[in-house]
């Protein structure tokens, strides 16, 4: 394979780095490649194009949430949109050296197995749509040829629905005792299929070969599995399953058990294939095993890519970790759970490293407030001294029209850099078979295990990095304010309060979340209490704010916007979320138990960048 | 995810006309007629489109139209259940408007012409596709769902996907192709007076020209030193400008600074009709430094932003003579700002001026099964659905004052229906059967109404796009199906004066402005008065459920998933005896409806489920409907909480998940709500706790409770439990299916009972 080297010291990004555009046609033979390059390299980049994001402004993830609230607002993006294209970079990084394998996978959840899966319907933004469009995404492509998938947990569910026999797996309790009626059931069995057994064996007399098999069959349910005969048992329980294949035991040698599984679940049945000898059966045995990873290729689709990754156990490489592994989850393993925890711990066994570049590019101070990753790349080429030589292992190919998924490239490129600038791992600790991270690449791997465990010591490495303009908020001296009207600004607003003397200019910042809603820090405990008692008793309200109580101006704590979250209620405002989870509280009082508070940063930018997702 | 249920299969195919009506038709394609073009109209040709059918809408007897959309269900409960009550319906075809996208729209206005006593067809295709055009518009507009079942089907029919959403423009200068956006996009009636509102009481802030000479201009404290200097030297050099300005005229037009190296960023012109200096160059922050110093330092200097379209746009210092000079300025930049948004919200209305023109030339509309497709019209069109199907209707009549749907006239009138010989009234095989002159090129008997196909000057007496599958060309077909039932039932074209509006023909009348609120129940809603129609006897055959009493249905959820709908009854059976329950319905994996022989059943059972959630004994434990409730998450609702449900706008694939994201509430709250429904009976039969017990006890249940509780003393009956495993095995292999008569359950109870 030829090697295309570029090398790349100004911030212009080539029009050509060849990603290999992958779509149903040539999937099939792009997988040996892809595992080879994913077993050959120290890191795999991911990069998803979703067919939308957020529907409000307040939806995305903002500076002011947790790890719950956010991890609530990635959860219902990843549960409605989808993914058009999946790219993939392998890469591995010596010294300044980046060698990149990039792919492009086109995907489309037809349902294959028409089962309605992998998914019945699915949301669009038509603001991704016509970015896409811009690009020359070609949705044609993307419909008859993008390549479809299955999630783990659907992939179960599938083979039950099909009901295609498997081999058993079942191991037998070596405590099992059975009962009188278990052995009546045994023996009843037993003699059953020795019946059977003896009857296929039987020399064959040709005359009555018809004859006798249509009698079998009609009378014993014998029947062939393939050119061996076989015979059907009926269960009705999984411990039934157990006593047959029990008694199957011992006649291990020819005898092959099948599990028919059942519509509901469990076992409908097993079916006991008869091999003519000891080799027939091992030869049998390895046929079963080829067909069910036939089998297994057509149900899975791309997700044997996602399932290469994880078996790979390399660190992958994301962007924006929370919003892009969600989608993983909730698209190729099983549905979203609904806490952050259970999400973390159950992404872990398959992605235990997962490097947040956006979490890492927060290192490099000046890079905080850049929230796109060719400006980014630009910084640092102007700033920093980190040259990165790209070395892309595929031929450009003229012909195959646009050459969508550069973005993984760009996120390799910015790791590249980042690894440089930073002093990250040589290369003797980014190779080799066990990957041991740098410990400054540990701080941005799985940085939602790192929020949600809030271990004391990860917040206060982090405060040393955000220095000066951050500031620690506790969610306690938060508060929400909504139902001033269109058309207000924070400054105003900051002036009204001031006017009513409840709080001094000092005590508290505000910035407007969205149109209809404002966030308000106290800067002292116990204020922000005060401030909402002030507000939620109407009665003793005097002067200014009396008056803007009576304009319906509302406030609500940090707990009422988590609960927004958790329900959640997804209001185009978010005053309009926040008036309806306050209608909904009185029912729900006791259920919100006393969590414990939650910290976050607050940056003393001018405004809350609302463009920064 | 029970996609292929027949009775669902059907549901839909009645719901998406649009998408499945010719999915059974064989049509023999005849190569001269296939070839025959289709009118595409995206956002390049669409102005001249436009024109063009203004003329031949004016022109026509009657216009038919038809849509494509993105999709019809966003989850498998959503489709149309064969018992859902007339005002469910409408909320599920509401939430279907709502959320999906319609991607192509077929009108297609068809002449008669008396010189060659014929019907002109015009057809079009419009390539649409909601696209965000100003960006004050709430974004859940331009939010929409695929169904992937939808474009499966339109994929078969080769469905140019990339058509509504992009089109490939060369360009000059590179290699590569420039892709523009090709669907035409469009603003409801409600959002252009949204934006125009807007406009006027001045709230929208993306201004596209603003006069700072308000102290609004951003407060930034000078504090850097670079921010100092600068604007010190923008003071020296603004003013410079000014004393040229101010100087007897020298011949020198263009002003010459002081310091050569940012002389390309003064330049002097003429704004409209004041002297003004163009900004170019500067950052935004350095912009907004030069904002604060004319603000300061200049009383007759104006700051003016002039946003133009895409990248065009204009930092100015304007100078003006006086105060009322100034004052006219300022009323001149808004002018020319409110006629530049003004200019710019006409632009973004796009395709729904052809809604437009249909509504105000009051044509006769023909549709096929077209309830749904009115419902996206309003919509999109118009403004957000009402509530209910009566205000709806009431709506649409205003707009539309006379529709008629070929569905209707084909299954209603006598002359028809025995024409029709009981065959499929889908579009495509309607077609075929009453229009083989046009589909098949037969040579034209005497009774065919002849129709001949104009698009752009081209004509043909024949059109059969063969497997194509568009808008334009199902307009077509329906247009055609409707001349040809005029033919049949007695309207002679050719005595049909032009003066003469077909909406008025009495022959019609019977049948004009009647929709199918759903075709699978023949529920039909009369437009004129919001007045629902049952069909006719001989069609009452579709309406398997007719005796639906909704009063005793009770709505199931989130129990255990092996249960099925035969488990239920059995459940219920032996708690309430076997007559108890008409029947289960299975709505999807996670939900049932069960509707009981008694009202008073209903809330029996809720109140006996809230018993049973809140105690743990062994009674409780060994209840048949305890087997119901494993889990937990066992929900119940009457038949108005599932309207509720239906009537909320998120859309989750699992019923399940749909009323837990609706309810964000305790269990208890449904069984609450159903229970002050209930409360009239209750009050006359107070059940008591330990009443329901002793009379759970005598019930039929009694047998397997006592067998469960030898079970669970470790005495275990081995025939016994075999037979019962067995016979709930069973269950399962007919899970999926609607159980509405008793006797498969009453016959399993007799085997257990004898």
């Amino acid at each position: 394979m030829a090697v295309l080297q570029k090398r790349l010291f100004c911030s212009a990004v080539p029009k050509k780095w060849p990603v290999k555009q992958v779509t149903k046609t040539n999937f099939p033979e792009s997988l040996e490649e892809i595992k080879r390059h994913i077993s050959s390299s120290d890191f795999v980049a991911v990069s998803l194009q979703k067919t939308g994001s957020f529907s409000a402004p307040w939806h995305r993830l903002l500076p002011f949430d947790t790890a719950d609230t956010a991890y609530s607002k990635a959860k219902s993006s990843a549960e409605r949109f989808q993914l058009f294209q999946f790219a993939l970079c392998p890469f591995s990084l010596e010294n300044s050296k980046l060698v990149a394998h990039p792919y492009n996978y086109l995907l489309y959840p037809r349902d294959e197995l028409k089962l309605g899966m992998p998914s019945y319907s699915f949301s669009c933004q038509s603001s991704h749509l016509t970015s896409m469009a811009r690009e020359g995404f070609d949705f044609n492509a993307c419909i008859y040829h993008g390549i479809s998938y299955l999630s783990r947990e659907q992939e179960t569910a599938a083979k039950i629905r099909i009901g295609n026999p498997s081999p058993s797996t079942l191991v037998v309790d070596s405590s099992f005792a059975p009962s009188v009626a278990d052995s009546i059931f045994m023996e009843r069995l037993k003699s059953r299929v020795i019946r059977w057994k003896s009857a296929c064996q039987k020399p064959k007399d040709s005359r009555n070969e018809v004859l006798m098999n249509s009698l079998r069959k009609l009378i014993m349910g014998s029947e062939y599995y393939g050119s061996r005969p076989s015979i059907n048992l009926d269960v009705c329980s999984e411990r039934q399953v157990q006593l047959v294949l029990e008694v199957l035991r011992e006649f291990s040698d020819e005898l092959v058990p099948l599990l028919i599984p059942a519509k509901s679940g469990g076992t409908q049945a097993v079916r006991v294939v008869l091999a003519s000898s000891k080799e027939d059966k091992e030869f049998f045995e390895e046929e079963l095993r080829c067909r069910e990873e036939e089998e297994n290729k057509k149900f899975r689709g791309f997700r044997e890519v996602i399932d290469l990754i994880s078996a790979s156990q390399k660190p992958v490489v994301s962007y924006n970790s929370l919003t892009d592994f969600t989608f993983i989850h909730s698209k190729f393993l099983a549905p979203l759970p609904p806490t952050i925890d259970e999400f973390a711990s159950s992404l872990r066994p398959v992605f235990p490293h997962v490097l947040d570049v956006s979490h890492l590019m927060k290192v490099v101070r000046p890079l905080r407030k850049v929230a796109n990753i060719p400006v980014a790349i630009s910084y640092l080429n102007n700033h920093f001294f980190a040259p990165v030589d790209i070395e892309i292992s595929h031929q450009a190919t003229e012909n195959e029209g646009r050459n969508h998924g550069l973005n993984v490239i760009r996120i390799c490129h910015l790791f590249a850099k980042l690894c440089s600038i930073l002093k990250i791992g040589s290369s003797s600790t980014m190779s080799g078979n066990d990957v041991l991270l740098a410990p400054a690449l540990e701080e941005c791997t799985n940085v939602f295990n790192a929020f949600s465990t809030s271990s004391e010591e990860s917040i206060d490495e982090d405060i040393s990095v955000w220095t000066e303009s951050t500031r620690k908020v506790s969610c306690e001296h938060l508060v929400f304010l909504w139902g001033f009207g269109s058309g207000t600004t924070a400054g105003k607003l900051k002036s009204l309060l001031n006017k009513s003397h409840y709080v001094s200019s000092k005590e508290f910042d505000i910035r407007l979340v969205d149109k209809s809603c404002a966030i308000l820090v106290f800067w002292q405990p116990g204020l922000a209490e005060t401030f909402l008692d002030v507000m939620n008793n109407s009665e003793e309200i005097t002067g200014s704010l009396r008056e803007l109580v009576s304009e319906g101006l509302r406030a609500a704590s940090y707990e009422t916007y988590k609960r927004v979250c958790k329900l959640p209620i997804w209001e185009a405002d978010l005053g309009e979320s926040l008036d309806r989870a306050l209608e909904d509280s009185d029912c729900l009082t006791e259920a919100h138990s006393k969590a414990t508070p939650k910290e976050i940063y607050w940056s003393n930018d001018d405004m809350i960048n609302l463009d920064e997702l | 995810m029970n996609r292929h249920r027949p009775t669902a299969a059907a549901l839909s195919r009645a719901l998406s006309r649009a998408f499945s009506a010719s999915a059974s038709a064989a049509e023999p394609s005849s190569a001269s007629a296939s070839s025959f073009p289709q009118k595409l109209v995206t956002r390049s040709n669409f102005e001249a489109a436009l024109a063009e059918l203004r003329r031949h809408v004016r022109a026509a007897d009657f216009v038919a139209v038809d849509l494509e959309m993105s999709g019809v269900t966003s989850a498998p409960w959503r489709e149309s259940l064969g018992f859902d009550r007339s005002d469910v319906l409408y909320l599920k075809v509401k939430h279907s408007a709502e959320k999906f996208a319609v991607i192509q729209f077929g009108v297609c206005p068809f002449r008669w012409d008396s010189s060659k006593q014929t019907f002109v067809a015009y057809p079009h295709n419009f390539y649409i596709f909601p696209r965000q055009e100003l960006p004050t518009i709430d974004r859940s507009s331009y939010e929409f769902i695929w169904q992937t079942g939808s474009i499966d089907f339109l994929a078969r029919y080769q469905f140019d996907f990339n058509a509504c959403i992009r089109e490939e423009m060369l360009s000059v200068c590179e290699f590569e192709p420039n892709w523009v956006i090709s669907g035409i996009s469009y603003l409801s009636r409600r959002q252009e007076d949204e934006a125009l509102r807007r406009l006027n009481s001045g709230d929208e802030d993306e201004s596209s020209a603003t006069c700072y000479n308000s102290k609004d201009a951003g407060d930034i404290p000078l504090v850097a030193m670079a921010d100092i200097l600068f604007s010190e030297r923008m003071k020296n050099r603004l003013s410079e400008w000014h004393d040229w300005l101010l100087q007897p005229r020298n011949r020198e037009f263009q002003f010459q600074g002081s310091s050569n190296d940012s002389k390309q960023k003064f330049q002097t012109l003429f704004f409209m009709m004041w002297p003004a200096v163009n900004l170019i160059g500067f950052t935004s922050h350095q912009l907004r430094l030069i904002q604060l110093v004319v603000r300061k330092n200049f009383k007759d200097l104006t700051y003016v932003h002039v946003k133009g379209d895409n990248v065009f746009s204009q930092h100015l210092v304007v100078y003006t003579d006086s105060k009322d000079d100034r004052d006219l300025l300022i009323k001149e930049v808004n002018n020319e700002h409110r006629k530049r948004a003004e200019k710019k919200i006409q632009a973004a209305v796009g395709f729904r001026h052809v809604v437009d023109l249909l509504s105000s030339e009051r044509k006769l509309i023909v549709g096929h099964n077209c309830f749904l497709d009115i419902a996206h019209v309003y919509n999109k069109f118009i403004g957000p659905l009402p509530s209910t199907a009566e205000e709806f209707v009431s709506s649409v009549s205003k707009y539309f004052p006379h529709i008629i749907d070929t569905k209707i006239l084909l299954n209603t009138h006598q002359v028809l229906r025995q024409r029709m010989k009981k065959s499929k009234t889908s579009l495509s095989s309607a077609f075929t059967l009453l229009c083989p002159h046009i589909s098949l090129s037969f040579a034209a008997l005497e009774s065919y109404v002849k129709v001949e196909v104009e698009v752009d000057d081209l004509r043909s007496s024949s059109w059969n796009s063969g497997a194509k599958h568009d808008a334009g060309y199902d307009a077509f077909m329906t247009g055609c199906i409707f001349a040809q039932a005029c033919g049949y039932i007695g309207i002679d074209f050719k005595l049909h004066s032009p003066s003469e509006s077909l909406a008025e023909n009495e022959k019609l009348q019977k049948h004009i402005n009647l929709l199918y609120l759903s075709w699978t129940n023949a529920d039909i809603i009369d437009l004129t008065n919001g007045n629902k129609v049952t069909a006719s006897v001989e069609y009452s055959q579709k309406k398997r459920y007719s005796n639906v009493v909704f009063e005793n249905v009770v709505l199931i959820w989130g129990f255990p998933s092996e249960l099925k709908a035969r488990h239920i009854r059995e459940c219920f059976s032996k708690t309430f005896g076997v007559t108890s329950v008409t029947f289960v319905y299975q709505m999807d994996p996670t939900a049932v409806f069960v509707q009981f022989s008694k009202t008073k059943l209903v809330s029996d059972f809720l109140s006996l489920m809230e018993t049973l959630e809140k105690n743990n004994d062994p009674i409780s434990v060994l209840h048949p409907l305890s087997e119901l409730l494993k889990g937990g998450n066992t929900r119940a609702a009457t038949y108005e909480t599932y309207k509720q449900i239906c009537g909320t706008p998120i859309s989750k694939v699992l019923f399940a998940d749909q009323a837990e994201a609706f309810g964000a509430k305790r269990k208890t709250d449904f069984v609450e709500s159903s229970k002050t429904a209930m409360d009239t009976q209750e009050d006359k039969n107070p059940v008591s706790e330990n009443s329901v017990f002793v009379d759970l006890l005598s019930a039929p249940w009694g047998e397997k409770a006592a067998q469960a509780a030898s079970n669970y003393a470790g005495k275990t009956k081995p025939g016994m439990i075999d037979n019962l495993e067995n016979d709930s095995f069973h269950g399962c292999l007919s899970g999926d299916e609607i159980l509405n008569s008793v006797y498969a359950a009453e016959e399993t109870q007799l085997v257990r009972t004898s």
